[in-house]
C-alpha cells in the first residue's frame, strides 16, 4: 500500500512537534468543554429545571433524557472501544494493532464522558459519595444503577491497567526520544521496569483481554447497562431480551466508528498512511458493517414483538417508536450506510477514506439518536398510560445540548494531550509492521542517532 | 461462604456461632438445638426425612418444653403446599405476632427451628436478608410487624372536587404541579364512563420498585409502619425511583422550592415541624431541591406530631367531603379500610347515616319530633322528619351485620355510636328494636312458622338492605396488580383498562387554589411541564421530540 517503511520516527511524531493547527484545535476544544463547565455551573445554581426534562406521568414530561441517552452513549463508545482492543490483542487480529492503542484511549476518554454524565445528570451530585458508597453494600443487591456505576469503574480500572501496562513497555523503549519536560510523568510510569517483566505483562494482558471480551456480553454493554431500563416493570419500550444484544451491537458500531474517524485524524496530520493503511479502514468498515447488520436485525425484533397482536403496552410503545420521525431518520441513515458498506465489500472501487469518515459519522448520529430517543420513549409510553399528558413533551435544553459539545470537546482534549504524552499507536505495531525485533534493533541504532541532536538542543 | 469452616450451615461458622450464643441466651438446651440444627440441614439435603426427623427429637423436645408443637409430616405436606412453606410452619412454635422475630426466635429456643429452619429457607433459594442488617432499609416482603398504612379509596363515591388534592398541597406546602394525589377522570372502552374516576395518591407498595432500585437507600420502606418515604437528606436526585415507578407517582425538585423550611417550620410549631419523623430523618412535606417527593401517608400524623386524634388519618381523608378516603392500618382487621374492603355496602351506609356532622339523622331532631307519638313503629316514623322506614331499617341492618357494634379505635365507629345513640333514644322511648314485630315490618326477619320460635333478625336481609341503600361498588382491584408492586391501596369502583383515556373532569385543576405556609395562594396545575418547568428551561424550543 505505502512504499514508506513504519519507523520509530513515525509514532514520536506527535510527541515532537507543535503547530498551528494543533494550537487552534486544541483551543477550540477547551473552549467547548469551558462552555459546558460554565453552563453546568448555571445549572448548579438555577437546579434542574434548566433541563426540557420533566416528571413523566401528570407532570407532562420525560424523567431522563439527553444527559442519561448520551450516558449510554459514551458508554457504549467506552465498551466497544475495549473490546475492539481485546479482540486484536486475544484473537491476534494483528491488522488492526495500529489503532488498538487509539481504541484503548478512546475507552478511557468515553467512560470519563460518560462518568462526567453521571454528575451533570444528578440532582445532589455533592451527596455522590456520601449517599452512594455510604450504602453502597445495601444497595448493590438491588439498584441496577449502583450495578452500572460499579462494572463501569471496575472497567475503567481495567482499561486504564490495560492500557497502562503497553505504555509502560513503549515509554522504556523510547524513553530517550520522549520530552524531558514530561519525566517525573514517564518516571512515575516505568516505575520499577525490568526487562523480565515483559514477557509476565504479555501474559497479564492477555488475560486482561480474556476478561473483556468474555465479561462484555454478559455483564457490561451486554448486561448491566441494558438492564438498567430492560429489567422495568412498566416501561414495555424497554422490556425484552433483545436489549442485551442491541446495546452490545451499538457499542461495537459507535465505537469503530469513534475509532475510525480519530484514526483517520491522526493518519492525516501526522501522514500515517503507511501505518493506519488503507485496509485497516476496509477491514473496520467490514466490521461496521457486520454490527449494523446485527443492530438493524434487533430493531426490528424488538419491533415486530408488540405490533404484531399485541399485547396492549407493548403495541402502543412499539407503534409510538415506528412512528416517531427522529427514529424513522436514524434507522434510514443506519441502513444507508450499511448498503454503501456492503456495496463496496462487493465493488472495491467504491470505497474511500472520505466515504469510510462519513459512514463513521452517520453511525455515530444514527446510534446517539436512536440512544436519546430510546430513553426518552420509555416515558411517553408507560404501560400506565392514562394520563392525559403522558406522552409528555421533551426536547432538550441549550444546555443539554451544550453537554454533548462539553463531552466530545473532553475526549478531544484527551486525545490531544495523550498524543503529546505518549505514543498514541503502539511499538509493538511498528515491530510487527517491520517484521520482528532483529530489523527493529537496527532502526533503534539509526533513530538514536537521528534524534540526539534534538536531544542535545 | 468458605468450604472449609466446619459450620453445617450454608451461611457459615460465623452465623452458626451467633445463633448458638442466641440459643445460649435463653433457658433451654442449646446442644439440643444445635444438635436439631444439624439434623434440620441433613432434611433439607434429603438425607433424612422429615418423619424421621421428628420421630428422632420427639421425646427430647417434650422433656426440653413439655410441649412438641413442631408440625407433623401431614402437616408439612399441607405447609408446602402454601407458599409460604417453612415460614409458615415457624409461626405454630410460638408467635402472638407481637415479637420481634429475634424474641420469638429465643424463646423457642430450639436450634432446629432458628438454625435448621434458617437454613432451610436458604436450601430453597430464599437468601439471607441483608438488607436487614442495615437497619432501616428493609425489603418489604420481609417486614414484620402489625401496621402497614394504607388507604381504600371508593371511587364511585369520589365526586372529584379536588379537596383532596387541595388538602394534600395545603398540608405539604407542594410546588404547583405537584399533585402528590391527584384526581382523573377517564374514558375507557365498553365501561359505564359517568363512574370512570381515579383517585390516585401513591400505593405505597409493600414490593416498592421505586425502592428496589434507589442506589442510596434514600427510598426506604419505615419498619414500624410500611410507609414507603424519601429520606430528602440522603437522595443524590439521580430520578431512578420516577423511572421504576409503574404508576408515575413521583415529583421531582426541578429547582429551589416555593416555600422555605423556615416557612414550614414557623407555621408547624407543635410537636413535630412536619418535616422530621419520629426516627430523625427528614421525609415529609415538599422536597428540597434536587431530590425526588411523592405522597408519604402523612408520617408526621402517623408520628402522633399532630395530635392523638390525628394518628391513622391523612389530609386527604380528612378533607374528603363524601368520605371516600379510608386511611387506616391494612393489617387490622378492624380498621377503617379493612372494615370497607370486608363489606363496603355498609361502609358506604353507615357513614350516609352515621355522620352526624353531614347526613346522618340528627338526635336532638327525633328526639324532639317523637316526644308526643306512641311507641310503636309506624307512629314514631310518622312523627320523625328524620327518620322513615329506608333509613331506619338500613340503620338497623347495619348493627345486625356488624360484629362488637360500636366498638374500637377506627374512626367509622363514631358513626356506629351514633346510630347506637339513636336506637337508644328509640328504646328508651319504648321501641323494641329487637323485637319480632319491629324486626319483620322492617323486613329484617321472617315471621315464624307456626309453632316455631322467633329465631331474630335475618343477617342475609340486613346485608340486602344495606345493598339496596347505597348500592354495591361494581367491582374492587388494586392498580397494576399484576406488576408485582403489591400496592397497599384498594380501590372500589371502576379498574381503568389499557386503553383507558384521561379526559376532562367535574373540577378543573386551574380553577381551584390552595393555601400555604408562605400565604401564598396558588392555583392547582394539572400539566407542570407546560404550565411550571418550561419557564426555566434554558432555550426552550417549543418543539417536542
Amino acid at each position: 500500500m505505502s512504499t514508506k517503511t513504519p519507523s520509530k520516527a513515525d509514532i514520536l511524531r506527535p510527541i515532537g512537534t507543535f503547530s498551528k493547527k494543533y494550537l487552534a484545535v486544541y483551543s477550540i476544544a477547551a473552549l467547548g468543554l469551558i462552555a459546558f463547565l460554565i453552563a453546568w455551573a448555571y445549572q448548579l445554581q438555577k437546579g434542574l429545571i434548566v433541563t426540557g426534562l420533566g416528571d413523566w406521568g401528570t407532570g407532562g414530561g420525560a424523567t431522563w433524557g439527553l444527559y442519561i441517552g448520551a450516558f449510554i452513549w459514551w458508554v457504549g463508545v467506552a465498551h466497544g472501544g475495549i473490546i475492539l482492543s481485546a479482540s486484536v490483542r486475544l484473537l491476534g487480529m494483528d491488522r488492526y494493532m495500529p489503532v488498538a492503542r487509539i481504541a484503548e484511549m478512546t475507552t478511557i476518554g468515553g467512560l470519563s464522558a460518560a462518568g462526567f454524565y453521571i454528575l451533570v445528570h444528578m440532582g445532589r451530585p455533592d451527596r455522590m459519595v456520601t449517599s452512594v458508597l455510604g450504602h453502597f453494600h445495601i444497595t448493590v443487591n438491588n439498584s441496577p444503577l449502583v450495578w452500572d456505576v460499579t462494572v463501569i469503574t471496575a472497567y475503567f480500572v481495567l482499561s486504564a491497567t490495560y492500557l497502562g501496562l503497553t505504555i509502560r513497555y513503549d515509554v522504556n523503549r523510547l524513553r530517550d526520544d520522549l520530552p524531558d519536560k514530561f519525566e517525573p510523568i514517564y518516571k512515575i510510569i516505568t516505575f520499577g521496569y525490568s526487562e523480565k517483566e515483559d514477557e509476565i505483562i504479555q501474559r497479564m494482558v492477555w488475560w486482561l483481554a480474556a476478561a473483556v471480551i468474555i465479561m462484555a456480553p454478559l455483564l457490561l454493554h451486554g448486561g448491566v447497562i441494558p438492564w438498567l431500563f430492560s429489567l422495568l416493570p412498566a416501561m414495555p419500550a424497554w422490556t425484552g431480551g433483545i436489549q442485551g444484544p442491541m446495546f452490545l451491537s451499538i457499542a461495537l458500531m459507535s465505537a469503530i466508528s469513534g475509532v475510525m474517524i480519530i484514526s483517520y485524524t491522526f493518519r492525516r496530520v501526522y501522514n500515517w498512511e503507511h501505518i493506519i493503511t488503507d485496509d485497516i479502514f476496509r477491514g473496520l468498515l467490514l466490521w461496521l458493517g457486520f454490527f449494523t447488520l446485527l443492530f438493524l436485525w434487533f430493531q426490528l425484533q424488538s419491533v415486530l414483538n408488540g405490533v404484531f397482536l399485541g399485547p396492549l403496552n407493548t403495541a402502543h410503545a412499539a407503534e409510538g417508536k415506528m412512528a416517531h420521525p427522529a427514529y424513522q431518520v436514524a434507522m434510514t441513515m443506519i441502513f444507508l450506510t450499511l448498503v454503501y458498506i456492503f456495496l463496496q465489500a462487493i465493488r472495491p472501487a467504491l470505497f474511500s477514506k472520505t466515504r469510510a469518515l462519513i459512514a463513521s459519522c452517520a453511525i455515530l448520529a444514527g446510534t446517539l439518536t436512536e440512544k436519546i430517543l430510546f430513553v426518552v420513549e420509555g416515558f411517553f409510553h408507560p404501560t400506565f398510560d392514562i394520563y392525559s399528558a403522558t406522552p409528555g413533551t421533551y426536547f432538550p435544553s441549550l444546555i443539554e445540548i451544550l453537554s454533548l459539545v462539553g463531552t466530545v470537546s473532553l475526549v478531544a482534549l484527551l486525545f490531544l494531550n495523550l498524543a503529546k504524552l505518549v505514543p498514541v499507536v503502539e511499538l509493538h505495531a511498528i515491530e510487527h509492521l517491520t517484521g520482528g525485533h532483529d530489523h527493529e534493533h537496527g532502526h533503534e541504532e539509526t533513530t538514536k542517532t537521528e534524534t540526539e541532536p534534538e536531544v542535545k538542543a | 461462604m468458605s468450604t472449609d469452616d466446619e459450620s453445617f450451615h450454608p451461611l457459615g461458622q460465623e452465623w452458626e456461632d451467633e445463633l448458638e450464643t442466641m440459643l445460649d441466651d435463653t433457658e433451654y438446651d442449646s446442644d439440643l438445638g444445635m444438635e436439631m440444627a444439624k439434623d434440620a440441614m441433613r432434611v433439607t439435603k434429603g438425607e433424612l426425612s422429615e418423619a424421621d426427623f421428628h420421630e428422632k427429637y420427639h421425646e427430647d423436645v417434650m422433656d426440653e418444653f413439655g410441649v412438641d408443637d413442631r408440625p407433623t409430616e401431614e402437616a408439612y405436606e399441607e405447609a408446602k403446599k402454601n407458599a409460604g412453606g417453612f415460614a409458615e410452619m415457624l409461626k405454630s412454635f410460638d408467635g402472638d405476632g407481637d415479637e420481634s422475630r429475634r424474641d420469638v426466635m429465643k424463646k423457642m429456643g430450639v436450634g432446629a427451628a432458628a438454625v435448621g429452619l434458617g437454613a432451610w429457607g436458604t436450601a430453597e433459594g430464599g437468601q439471607p436478608n441483608v438488607a436487614d442488617e442495615s437497619g432501616g432499609h428493609s425489603s418489604e416482603a420481609h417486614r414484620e410487624g402489625d401496621t402497614q398504612w394504607g388507604m381504600a379509596i371508593d371511587l364511585e363515591r369520589c365526586d372529584g372536587c379536588l379537596s383532596c388534592v387541595v388538602a394534600c398541597g395545603e398540608e405539604n406546602n407542594l410546588d404547583q404541579g405537584v399533585n402528590w394525589m391527584y384526581v382523573l377522570d377517564y374514558e375507557d372502552a365498553g365501561a359505564d364512563t359517568s363512574r370512570n374516576r381515579l383517585v390516585r395518591p401513591c400505593q405505597h407498595c409493600t414490593d416498592a420498585p421505586c425502592e428496589k432500585v434507589c442506589p442510596t437507600t434514600a427510598r426506604h420502606t419505615r419498619d414500624k409502619d410500611g410507609l414507603v418515604l424519601t429520606d430528602y437528606d440522603v437522595c443524590i436526585g439521580c430520578r431512578y425511583c420516577q423511572v421504576a415507578c409503574p404508576y408515575g407517582v413521583n415529583y421531582f425538585q426541578w429547582d429551589e422550592p416555593d416555600v422555605s423550611t423556615e416557612e414550614i417550620a414557623e407555621a408547624n410549631d407543635g410537636e413535630g415541624d412536619m418535616m422530621v419523623d419520629d426516627r430523625g430523618r427528614w421525609v415529609d412535606s415538599r422536597s428540597p431541591r434536587g431530590t425526588m417527593s411523592k405522597c408519604t401517608m402523612c408520617p408526621s400524623r402517623q408520628d402522633g406530631f399532630s395530635g392523638e386524634e390525628k394518628v391513622g388519618t391523612s389530609a386527604c381523608e380528612d378533607a374528603c367531603p363524601p368520605d371516600a378516603i379510608q386511611f387506616g392500618n391494612m393489617r387490622d382487621e378492624n380498621s377503617d379500610p379493612q372494615r370497607y374492603i370486608e363489606n363496603p355496602s355498609r361502609g358506604r351506609a353507615l357513614r350516609d347515616l352515621g355522620d352526624k356532622e353531614t347526613t346522618a339523622p340528627s338526635l336532638n331532631a327525633i328526639e324532639e319530633d317523637i316526644a308526643d307519638a306512641d311507641a310503636d313503629l309506624a307512629s314514631v316514623l310518622e312523627a320523625s322528619e328524620d327518620l322513615d322506614e329506608e333509613t331506619l331499617r338500613t340503620m338497623k341492618a347495619i348493627e345486625i351485620v356488624t360484629e362488637d357494634f360500636g366498638e374500637g379505635d377506627a374512626d367509622s365507629v363514631d358513626y356506629e355510636v351514633h346510630i347506637s345513640d339513636i336506637f337508644d333514644l328509640l328504646e328508651e322511648h319504648g321501641l323494641d328494636l329487637d323485637s319480632q314485630e319491629v324486626l319483620v315490618e322492617l323486613d329484617l326477619a321472617d315471621e315464624p312458622d307456626e309453632g316455631e320460635e322467633f329465631d331474630g333478625a335475618d343477617e342475609g336481609d340486613a346485608q340486602d338492605a344495606i345493598d339496596d341503600y347505597d348500592g354495591r361498588p361494581s367491582s374492587s382491584f388494586k392498580l397494576l396488580e399484576d406488576v408485582g408492586t403489591n400496592p397497599n391501596v384498594v380501590y372500589f369502583g371502576n379498574e381503568p383498562g389499557p386503553n383507558a383515556e384521561q379526559v376532562e373532569g367535574p373540577s378543573a385543576y386551574a380553577d381551584i387554589s390552595y393555601e400555604r405556609a408562605d400565604g401564598s395562594e396558588p392555583n392547582l396545575v394539572d400539566n407542570r411541564k407546560e404550565e411550571v418547568l418550561d419557564e426555566g428551561t434554558v432555550g426552550d424550543a417549543g418543539v417536542s421530540l
